[in-house]
């Protein structure tokens, strides 16, 4: 799934103004050690543009954990949520975002949710509180997730843009930090803080 | 160190305070010990307290946490919090209050606002916000003005929505519950730091002056020192967590060091109570053990102060150490000094040749029996002195003397068994007798002593009849004193010997009356020596061959200033017995030299010498000064003497004799034909002259026998080629007889009687004119 979302990311790079420039973005916590499942959004000056919506998109629950932990989907996405567990799961949100329960009491029961507003979606289950994902809605077509090395690549981003970096543990209003990328920036560099995950996240981390 | 009296209390001081020192010094570190041991001890109680306080402290963290992640995690109350439902979420925080009794509980959500909370309160909790940002879920921290302890469970919905807080109080009701789950009484507050000084949160009191103290030891959480309202205590800090950033919060545990040290105090007290005592057992015991010690040294001591007083005393002697020896050794020299001493008084009261008592305890006795003598009782004082006693000592020898004196002793002491008799010295003897009346007991006493000694005995082979002569002085008549007494008996004594020895006489007044005189008359003589009183008289010898005074005989006369004229006879035996006659004789010589210096060459001077100027040595001295001084040919001084001269002396008195004749001195014979009238004495020395004795010229008219014996005589002395001379010449008949008998001069009141310097004078001056007349 992040393989298809990456190539998505790819083909969308290549219609951009001829102004755009690769860009690796590299997030690291206090400590220098590559910070994953960061998500880095552009948001240019001018020539705003969507994130082209893919075939599907969904949210599992297997062994009692969501996968993925953090997904990227357009504004006006229609999000499933299979139940792969032979338990029940209730999930839900409180996030502004989109609020909304889903009780998926049988196995391979799935039910679906059209995301119609950017932000991010923090996902829970009210019967497991280990069970933790988020949802990031964007409305820019440049948005990308760190890997396991902390860089999110950008193949074409625009000049002339704020850079915002969002990650569950975040210690910032909003688990966000944003400033503005400078003229031929190729390489940033972003340091975050970062809160404890919660105990029952530990290991999905 | 102090000066004892005493052994035993010397040696009780020192070993006490030997004692002292040790018992002291083990005491202190004992003391010292208990102290260290009671502070380790305090030490470890409030570490292991102050882990308690920990485990306490936590439990109560964690029940209030428990209860506030149990609410975070109710869906309904996510959802309330998430969508910002303000009502649904005061009443949750109510009923989670009503429930779990927290008294305050509200709400941080994650964009920095509280809820539940109004005005102070809740921007007290806003300050929260970082320090649960950070995660920290438990600590002190400050709403409401008041210090809390917080705690805080996060809200995930399942995102961090913010937190849920309960803040409990810390006041004083909190701290008390604490304090009785301590085993020991703890003093048990939270500290906030704040500028520079700890503020008890629970009871608000500033704590002064230990800030660094405690900042310190809460970070190496050892115990110390601290002083809280002025007492001293032991502490321990132990940090607790904050939810505030610039502030320290300490848990104090204080442990009042009065009651911490109570029982350790009580020990030592304990301690010093028993070393005291220890010391008093230690006083008591030494002081017990050196009186056993020193006790047979303070006998000693006492026996030798008792001794110098001469008390015989004899010390106790037990066991066999040291002191018992010196005591034996004390007791050995107590028995040979008290034999010493008895021995020494017996020399004191005794004689050593008879054993009788002496002069010095008869005197004693004397005196004891006079002042102790009943009314109707009298003493006869018994003097004794053996007849001739030194013609034996000289005859028979010193040994044969003092064997007669102690047969002697032992003869009175029989004689007189019952009285007391003592020998005064030489053969002086005294017997006291007590009488009750009867006067005849002292005669039968007095003849028995003389009985007793004329028995005859043999002394060194020799038979021997001793006699003695007695005086008897009787007590009181005889004198008031021991000394009268023994006087009076004297006295007595003399008159027997006078009495013709062998006899006792009793002393009389008359025999004190005589003494007296001699006394007074001893008296006068030296003053009349020195006074010149005395005065010779000059009797003519008249020279019948040449018809005229061939010689004059120097008599003394005395002119008394008071009693006029004293004749020789009563003064000269005095002088004779006191001596005196030596230089009243000196004098004589002298004065009839000078006197003769001033007569014709032919006229002698005769002068009479006494025996006892014989004896005393310095006579021939005097002769021929008295010559040389006046220049008087030596052949007219004639020398009268008497045979008792021969008496004593013997030889001495005859090399004497010839002395003076070789120097040319003339010596005549007084009183011739009486006395012994040795014939021997004629024979043995050359006298120049005799003179016949008065007695014989008074009876030569009258007695025939008397007529021959002057014929004897004149012849004799003619055969001898001696002159001869008659005294006491009174008649011419007497004066025609001598003549026709060959008698060569005479002398007598027929003649003339003792003339004075100047009437001889005038009667030499009166012969020489009418010699001349006859020549022309």
């Amino acid at each position: 799934m992040i393989k298809s979302l990456s190539y998505s990311v790819f083909l969308m790079s290549c219609a951009a103004p001829l102004a755009a420039a690769p860009l690796n973005v590299r997030v690291t916590d206090s400590g220098g050690r590559p910070v994953s499942d960061a998500v880095v959004t552009l948001h240019p000056d001018i020539g705003r543009r969507a994130m082209p919506m893919a075939a599907n998109y969904s949210v599992s629950q297997k062994d009692l954990q969501f996968h993925p932990f953090v997904a990227i989907v357009p504004v006006g996405a229609r999000v499933s949520f299979p139940n792969l567990d032979p338990t029940r799961h209730h999930v839900y949100s409180f996030s502004p975002a989109k609020k909304f329960e889903l009780k998926l009491f049988a196995k391979d029961q799935s039910r679906s949710v059209t995301f119609d507003r950017a932000g991010v979606v923090a996902l829970g289950c009210n019967i497991h509180d280990q069970m933790s994902a988020y949802i990031i809605v964007t409305d820019s077509a440049w948005t990308a997730r760190t890997d396991a090395r902390g860089i999110a690549r950008f193949t074409d981003a625009p000049a002339g843009s704020t850079m915002s970096v969002w990650h569950p543990y975040l210690r910032a209003p909003g688990g966000t930090m944003s400033r503005r990328l400078g003229p031929g920036e190729r390489t940033a560099n972003v340091a975050v803080k970062l809160r404890a995950p919660p105990m029952h996240a530990m290991d999905a981390y | 160190m102090p000066r004892f009296s005493s052994l035993s209390a010397r040696l009780t001081a020192q070993f006490v305070l030997l004692f002292a020192v040790a018992m002291v010094a083990v005491s202190l570190s004992l003391s010292t010990a208990i102290s260290g041991i009671a502070s380790h001890q305090v030490e470890s109680q409030l570490v292991s307290s102050g882990a308690v306080y920990d485990r306490l402290w936590q439990q109560r963290s964690g029940e209030l946490q428990g209860t506030a992640q149990l609410l975070a995690r109710d869906f309904g109350f996510r959802a309330a919090v998430a969508s910002g439902d303000e009502p649904t979420m005061a009443s949750a925080l109510n009923n989670a209050k009503a429930r779990l009794h927290v008294p305050t509980a509200f709400i941080v959500t994650i964009d920095g606002r509280a809820h539940g909370l109004a005005g102070q309160e809740a921007r007290d909790a806003e300050q929260l916000w970082d320090a649960l940002d950070e995660g920290r879920t438990t600590g002190i921290g400050m709403v409401g003005g008041k210090t809390r302890q917080l705690v805080a469970a996060p809200v995930m919905a399942p995102a961090l929505l913010g937190w849920i807080v309960f803040a409990a109080d810390l006041g004083q009701p909190e701290m008390q519950s604490l304090k009785k789950l301590s085993a020991i009484p703890l003093d048990a507050s939270v500290l906030v730091g704040v500028a520079g000084q700890w503020r008890d949160a629970t009871g608000g009191r500033p704590i002064d002056g230990a800030f660094l103290a405690i900042e310190q030891h809460s970070r190496s959480s050892a115990v110390f020192d601290i002083e809280v309202d002025g007492e001293s205590a032991i502490a321990l800090a132990k940090p607790l967590p904050t939810l505030v950033g610039d502030r320290d919060a300490v848990l104090l545990l204080a442990y009042p060091r009065s009651e911490a040290l109570a029982t350790a105090r009580r020990l030592q007290a304990a301690l010093a109570v028993m070393t005291v005592l220890g010391l008093a057992l230690v006083a008591f015991g030494t002081w017990r053990a050196s009186a056993k010690i020193t006790r047979p040294l303070e006998r000693l001591d006492d026996a030798a102060g008792k001794l110098a007083t001469g008390e015989h005393v004899l010390v106790e002697v037990e066991g066999h150490d040291e002191l018992a020896r010196l005591g034996s050794s004390f007791n050995e020299m107590v028995v040979q000094i008290e034999e010493r001493e008895k021995r020494i008084a017996h020399l004191a009261f005794n004689d050593v040749l008879t054993a009788l008592p002496n002069r010095t305890m008869f005197q004693h006795h004397l005196d004891h029996q006079l002042k102790n003598l009943d009314d109707g009782s009298v003493i006869a004082l018994h003097c004794l002195d053996l007849d001739h006693f030194k013609a034996v000592n000289d005859t028979m020898g010193h040994p044969a003397g003092d064997e007669l004196l102690v047969s002697t002793a032992k003869r009175l002491s029989q004689a007189a068994r019952g009285h007391f008799v003592a020998r005064l010295g030489g053969d002086e003897f005294v017997v006291v007798q007590l009488v009750d009346q009867a006067r005849e007991e002292i005669d039968r006493l007095a003849t028995a002593l003389l009985e007793a000694v004329s028995q005859p005995q043999e002394i060194e082979g020799q038979q021997l009849v001793a006699t003695t002569s007695i005086g008897i002085a009787v007590a009181p008549s005889g004198g008031n004193g021991a000394e009268d007494l023994h006087k009076s008996a004297d006295l007595a004594l003399y008159r027997a010997k006078e009495a013709g020895r062998g006899t006792f006489a009793f002393f009389e007044e008359s025999l004190n009356k005589r003494a007296q005189e001699r006394r007074r008359v001893e008296q006068d003589l030296r003053i009349a020596l020195e006074e010149g009183q005395f005065e010779l008289y000059y009797q003519p010898l008249f020279d019948l061959e040449k018809n005229k005074v061939g010689s004059f005989e120097a008599l003394i006369r005395w002119n008394h200033p008071t009693r006029g004229l004293v004749a020789p006879a009563e003064f000269i035996p005095i002088a004779e017995e006191t001596g005196l006659i030596v230089p009243i004789g000196c004098w004589v010589i002298r004065e009839a030299c000078r006197q003769a210096a001033e007569w014709p060459d032919d006229i002698r001077v005769a002068v009479n010498v006494s025996p006892v100027q014989f004896h005393r040595p310095g006579l021939q001295e005097t002769v021929i000064q008295a010559l040389a001084a006046t220049g008087v040919a030596p052949a007219r001084l004639e020398i009268e003497i008497t045979e008792s001269v021969f008496l004593k002396g013997g030889e001495e008195t005859l090399r004497l004799l010839h002395n003076l004749r070789s120097v040319g001195v003339r010596v005549a014979l007084d009183d011739f034909g009486t006395g012994y009238s040795s014939l021997s004495y004629l024979q043995s020395f050359p006298f120049d002259k005799l003179k016949i004795d008065r007695s014989f010229i008074e009876n030569l008219l009258k007695r025939a026998g008397a007529a021959a014996v002057v014929r004897a005589i004149t012849q004799l002395a003619q055969a001898l080629g001696m002159e001869t001379t008659a005294e006491g010449v009174e008649e011419n008949e007497q004066l025609s007889e001598l003549r026709s008998q060959g008698c060569t001069s005479v002398q007598g009141f027929l003649f003339s009687k003792p003339l004075t310097a100047v009437q001889a004078g005038s009667l030499i001056g009166g012969e020489q004119r009418s010699a001349g007349r006859d020549a022309a």
